[in-house]
């Protein structure tokens, strides 16, 4: 202000000097010019202030929040910058192209400036959340605790996929059976001792038929799922690939190693040329399939009324690798299933042509491979229901 | 059957190598279940010769010995070593031949042998006396062998008490093998050796058999034929050493000389003989007159083990006319049986059908070495050798006389059978070249005959050529008598592989045409059924079959719609005597026993068969279920968790899954009354169903049914069947279009009587919805007195609505949503909450 009452004073000088019409024009153009500096500085001045203002409030900003309250402290409807570029038009008129010049860049700048200090802040507060939510990745997970299958179900299906791969199909049958489905037709001697009372369980007869023998029956809980082979070769022509898999029963009293109620999965092949090469190539493939490739098989020779030749198959000992050992009772070998060539009689039975055609028939417990494989040390586990155990598998 | 090499090795050359003996016997069909060593009681004693005797240093009784045992010790150069043993004899010198027990034997008495010092004099053995070995009461010095005694070798070699006994499982349909020759004639023809068959001399003096014994056969299917034999002036005592040696290798327990003969005979020919005191057998004229009669229904029979059974008339007796006296290929009778104070001996041997053998025995629960043979089949033809061989032998050991003759009685005399071996045929079954001179005598050594067929078409150039000068393709073959499972070309073929080896056949895959591996329909479906279980967080299970009857009513289960219990004729405990008509009675047992032991999260399910009979029908109806159960909470405790108890809700959702993962449509869970279900809680029990089908029932157990199985609440169970649900099943869902156009979404809440549904309400809304109500989600259930009102419930929906073709206008869905509400409130009387 000092300037301007210099100004006046100088004024007052001049016009005592000269004429007042003639000073006070030269004195009004010379105050216009002079002022106009001064207000040029003076808003440069100002705008800078406000500048320097706007970027420590940016810079000093710690949060997006604070951030955000800076952006609306300047730019916002009631902003610093905002109203200052407003009052632009109240300028006169040769200030306004700089002022407006200048305003515009420094919003310019301080939006760059406003994005920048946001990113920064967004970074770090994303660090600082993520540093925040490390867990200690040792604690227990939160499991979706999913069922899982019984074991005898898991290797009966082992099975069942081994097959299938081979051109095997699945077939089903009941569980009583008649005498003529579980023994006869698979030509059991009439008094074969299989048929006692204490290795097969009879069921009362509610047709009123007698049975042969004092407290036998026609009707029996199958001890075999050959009776639903005799079914598959009445109802279907050969060529015939199924394997069999189902509950059967024996009285035997539950132990460690027995149950009266187990799992047998048999197999039938009929059809044209099927030699006893091709039985033992079948089950040697399953056992290599089943038990690892590096297992070896062999047959022994057998009898069941059912089929001619039959035998025993064995699979070389997983433990010992067929040197013998405790668990192959030092043979070094594993009974794991029968089987032998369809005996002609039972192809008498289903009415195919014994010259036509020939087959194979196996048959193995799946209780026997639970053992061999997963060391179930007592059966009667299987039956139990003990969720601590149907969980491990 | 137990058998002794040492005896069979009097018929047939055996291999040296005794395990490669038994794995050709497994091989061949002849399981070794035992392999066991007698004369094991000796091992580690050796014969030794006394090299040196001196005075022990620190004793006036004892002495020290150098014992030389041969290669049973040697010495670090490997050459052999006399052992040091300190000796308290007094009857040896120097130079004698001594049982030498080494360090590690184990004396019969129990003593074991182990390395010591005697007054300061290392000790490496004992020189034994009899007593110590167990051979005899001598004590008073060591046992001398023989001057020439061989030096180092095993003491039960040396006294030929060694012997393998193999204990052998003979499959039922080779009842030959059931005998000492049997066996020798098997290893003859797995190893291509001859038979020596044991021959007898028997001296018969005056009187004939048949002034004593008169034989009449009733049935003669029961009795192919009957023999008998008389024994006169006979001495009933303990069998001589070699016999009572032979009857316990095979496993029997001598008696006296005149059992242990009949037994004898029995191990080496396989025929079953009776010796009866004649004395008692005798009517008022002086004769035994034996007839083989069925039982009469209901008879008292007294048998050999002094138990009185009451027999059948499908059974067989031999009886003289007074009485039964055995009862015929099972066992003799008390009061006829041989004792000291016999001297007249009727000698049976005879043969008995296997089918009323087998069916005696399986009914009186009485199984004998005879009986296990004739049910398998002895053969009528060599009885004649057979029982001259007994009555020698009798003679030979009671000191009696063959009285002249045998009364035979054969009504049914077995013909050998007459066989074709076609070569090429079998050759092709087996998929080998089994060469022709291989089959011959191979089965010429099974005792088969064998010769070129004749009149075959293959054979009508030169005898034994073909056509075109090959060698004929069919042999004629003539099966043994004494193999009654040679009855078919294909017995023989089995027999001829089983020699060659069956471990000598190429494996090969079928390569047959039109095979195809494929599930079936029910298959798949069920393999849907465990997955969608199992990812419900079902653990799949396995029980019992059987049941106790009552099971059900414990279960509070109607069982009236179900049928009777399939009853078990034998069961093995009476809460296992029939067969199950539900799953969820097995699986609530598991329950109990989970929860017994600590266990509270159980998740079970089971995919098995149910049955149930009817009057009249033979075989019972089976269905297939599914059964699953919930019981306890879900989860265990955890850092992160907490364990949520099941509910109603547990159970349905996990069917919701199945159904989806079936694609069954048009699914309802209706409530069930407990009229209609008195084993579940009334309120928390629906029946589902797809359309018209029933498919089962879900809900949470009724408490008293749980009490009943010790089970504890809550226990959330379904049984669905399999058959209903498979067939309800679809293939695949269908595809719908996923929507272009945004919805609206609009929530009311409800307020209703409790006994308005959920199902009702859905009902309603979707019934008015028409085309524009997309959803319809139900998202709260809230109950109170004060602002909702007593006996009411408010239920809070979430409707989506949507068009397909367009973007939905508000005015569109308020329209729609009022025209709902509206239906809903005159359906069901609801109001709308906060309006």
């Amino acid at each position: 202000m000092a300037v301007r009452e210099e100004i006046d004073a100088l004024k007052a000088e001049i016009q005592g000097v000269l004429g007042k019409t003639e000073s006070t024009q030269i004195l009004e153009r010379l105050k216009a010019e002079v002022l106009a500096v001064i207000s040029k500085e003076e808003n440069q001045q100002a705008i800078l202030t406000l500048r320097t203002e706007i970027f420590n409030a940016i810079t000093g900003s710690k949060t997006l929040q604070d951030l955000d309250q800076v952006r609306v402290r300047t730019l916002g409807k009631l902003g610093i910058l905002t109203a200052y570029l407003g009052s632009i038009g109240s300028l006169p008129q040769g200030e306004r192209a700089f002022v407006g010049k200048t305003a515009n860049e420094m919003r310019v700048a301080v939006e760059a400036a406003l994005e920048a200090r946001k990113a920064e802040l967004s970074a770090f507060e994303m660090a600082a959340r993520i540093d925040a939510s490390a867990v200690d990745v040792t604690l227990p997970g939160r499991a979706q605790q999913m069922g899982t299958r019984h074991l005898i179900s898991r290797i009966t299906d082992e099975v069942a996929e081994i097959f299938l791969g081979i051109g095997y199909s699945v077939a089903q049958g009941p569980e009583v059976e008649t005498d003529y489905y579980n023994f006869e037709a698979l030509n059991a001697p009439p008094d074969h001792p299989s048929r006692g009372l204490a290795d097969t369980f009879y069921v009362r007869d509610l047709s009123g038929a007698a049975a042969a023998v004092t407290g036998e029956s026609d009707v029996l809980l199958r001890t075999q799922t050959s009776g639903v082979q005799v079914r598959v070769m009445e109802q279907q022509k050969p060529p015939i690939y199924v394997i069999v898999p189902g509950k059967v029963y024996r009285r035997d009293v539950a132990d460690p190693s027995h149950l009266p109620q187990f799992t047998q999965i048999e197999g039938l092949v009929v059809d044209k040329g099927i030699t006893f090469g091709d039985l033992k190539g079948t089950l040697d493939y399953f056992c290599k399939q089943m038990f690892g490739q590096d297992r070896k098989t062999r047959v022994r020779a057998h009898y069941f009324p059912f089929t001619e030749p039959s035998a025993e198959v064995d699979v070389s000992c997983g433990i010992c690798q067929g040197e013998g050992c405790r668990f192959c009772k030092g043979t070094g070998w594993l009974e794991i299933m029968g089987c032998g060539m369809v005996d002609p009689n039972v192809f008498g039975y289903v009415g195919i042509d014994a010259q036509e055609y020939t087959g194979f028939a196996f048959g193995m417990g799946v209780e026997r491979i639970a053992c061999l494989k997963y060391n179930v040390p007592d059966l009667r586990m299987l039956v139990e229901g003990d969720m601590r155990f149907l969980r491990q598998f | 059957m137990k058998v002794s090499l040492k005896w069979l090795k009097e018929y047939v050359a055996l291999p040296d190598d005794v395990k490669a003996l038994c794995d050709r016997l497994d091989l061949t069909g002849t399981g070794v279940e035992a392999v066991e060593k007698t004369g094991a009681a000796f091992d580690k004693i050796v014969t030794g010769r006394i090299a040196e005797k001196a005075a022990h240093p620190d004793s006036d009784h004892l002495w020290v010995t150098k014992v030389d045992v041969g290669e049973a010790n040697l010495g670090e150069d490997g050459t052999p070593q006399p052992l040091q043993i300190v000796c308290g004899a007094q009857n040896f010198d120097a130079g004698d031949h001594v049982a030498v027990a080494l360090v590690g034997a184990v004396l019969p008495g129990g003593a074991q042998i182990k390395k010591s010092k005697l007054r300061g004099v290392t000790s490496c053995g004992m020189n034994c006396s009899e007593r110590e070995l167990g051979l005899g009461a001598e004590h008073d010095g060591i046992m001398i062998l023989p001057a020439g005694a061989p030096v180092g070798l095993p003491f039960a070699d040396y006294m030929q008490m060694g012997d393998v006994v193999l204990d052998l499982e003979i499959t039922p349909n080779r009842p030959d093998c059931l005998s000492m020759v049997g066996m020798a004639r098997e290893i003859g023809a797995l190893y291509n050796e001859d038979v020596t068959w044991p021959s007898h001399e028997l001296v018969e003096v005056g009187e004939a058999a048949s002034d004593y014994v008169t034989v009449e056969v009733g049935e003669a299917a029961r009795c192919p034929r009957y023999t008998a034999r008389v024994i006169k002036g006979a001495t009933v005592g303990p069998s001589p050493d070699w016999l009572a040696e032979r009857v316990t290798a095979a496993g029997a327990r001598p008696i006296n000389n005149v059992v242990d003969v009949t037994n004898y005979i029995l191990f080496l020919f396989g025929q079953p003989l009776h010796a009866f005191d004649f004395d008692s057998l005798k009517s008022p004229d002086g004769k035994a007159h034996i007839v083989v009669r069925p039982a009469e229904e209901g008879e008292r029979f007294t048998t050999l083990d002094g138990e009185e059974r009451s027999l059948k008339g499908d059974m067989t007796v031999i009886a003289t006319p007074e009485r039964a006296v055995a009862l015929a290929g099972v066992m003799g009778g008390q009061d006829s049986e041989v004792t000291e104070a016999t001297t007249t001996i009727l000698l049976e041997a005879a043969t008995f059908s296997p089918a009323h053998t087998s069916r005696t025995s399986r009914n009186l629960g009485l199984i004998s070495e005879s009986s296990m043979r004739y049910e398998r089949g002895v053969d009528d033809n060599p009885i004649g050798f057979n029982t001259d061989f007994a009555a020698a032998l009798l003679a030979e050991v009671s000191g009696g006389e063959v009285c002249s003759g045998i009364v035979d009685v054969w009504p049914v005399k077995t013909e050998p059978v007459n066989l074709l071996f076609h070569l090429e045929r079998f050759n092709a079954m087996v998929g080998a070249d089994i060469p022709r001179e291989f089959v011959c005598e191979t089965l010429a050594r099974l005792g088969c005959e064998v010769g070129e067929a004749l009149g075959e078409p293959e054979s009508a150039g030169e005898p034994g050529r073909g056509l075109h000068g090959k060698q004929a393709e069919v042999l004629r073959v003539v099966a043994p008598t004494f193999r009654p499972d040679l009855e078919r070309e294909i017995d023989l073929f089995e027999e001829v592989l089983r020699i060659y080896g069956m471990d000598r056949v190429e494996p090969t895959l079928p390569g047959g045409r039109g095979r195809i591996g494929v599930r079936s329909v029910f298959e798949q479906a069920l393999a849907t059924v465990h997955a969608s279980l199992r990812a419900s967080g079902l653990n799949e299970t396995m029980t019992y079959s059987f049941a106790e009857p009552g099971e059900l009513g414990r279960l509070r289960m109607a069982a009236d719609e179900m049928g009777c219990a399939v009853e078990l004729i034998n069961p093995i405990n009476a809460d296992q005597s029939v067969m199950r008509q539900s799953i969820i009675p097995g699986l609530l047992k598991s329950v109990a026993y989970n929860q017994s032991h600590g266990v509270k999260n159980i998740q079970l399910y089971e995919v098995g068969a149910v049955f149930f009979g009817a009057e009249g029908k033979k075989q019972p109806k089976e269905k297939q279920k599914v059964a699953g159960l919930f019981a306890g909470a879900m989860g265990e405790v955890g850092w992160n968790t907490q364990p949520a108890g099941f509910d109603f809700f547990d159970g349905k959702g996990a069917l919701e899954n199945l159904m989806r993962e079936l694609a069954v449509p048009r699914l309802r869970f209706k409530a069930l009354e407990s009229a209609e279900a008195p084993h579940l809680q009334p309120g928390r029990a629906a029946a589902l169903w797809s359309g018209g089908s029933l498919l089962g029932w879900v809900g949470e157990l009724h408490p008293l049914a749980l009490e009943a199985f010790d089970a504890v609440a809550p226990v959330v169970a379904f049984e669905l069947d399999l058959a209903a649900l498979v067939k309800a099943a679809r293939p695949a869902r269908d595809y719908i279009d996923i929507p272009v156009f945004p919805a609206v979404t609009m929530d009311v809440a409800l307020v209703v009587d409790e006994d308005v549904t959920h199902e009702r309400l859905l009902q309603c809304m979707v019934g008015a919805g028409g085309s524009l109500l997309e959803q319809v989600s139900l998202f709260d259930v809230y109950r109170d007195e004060q602002r909702v009102g007593q006996g009411k419930k408010s239920m809070a929906y979430a409707l989506v609505y949507r068009a397909a073709d367009r973007t939905l206008t508000s005015a569109e869905a308020d329209k729609a949503h009022e025209r709902i509400i509206n239906k809903v409130k005159g359906a069901t009387g609801a109001e709308v909450r906060g309006s």
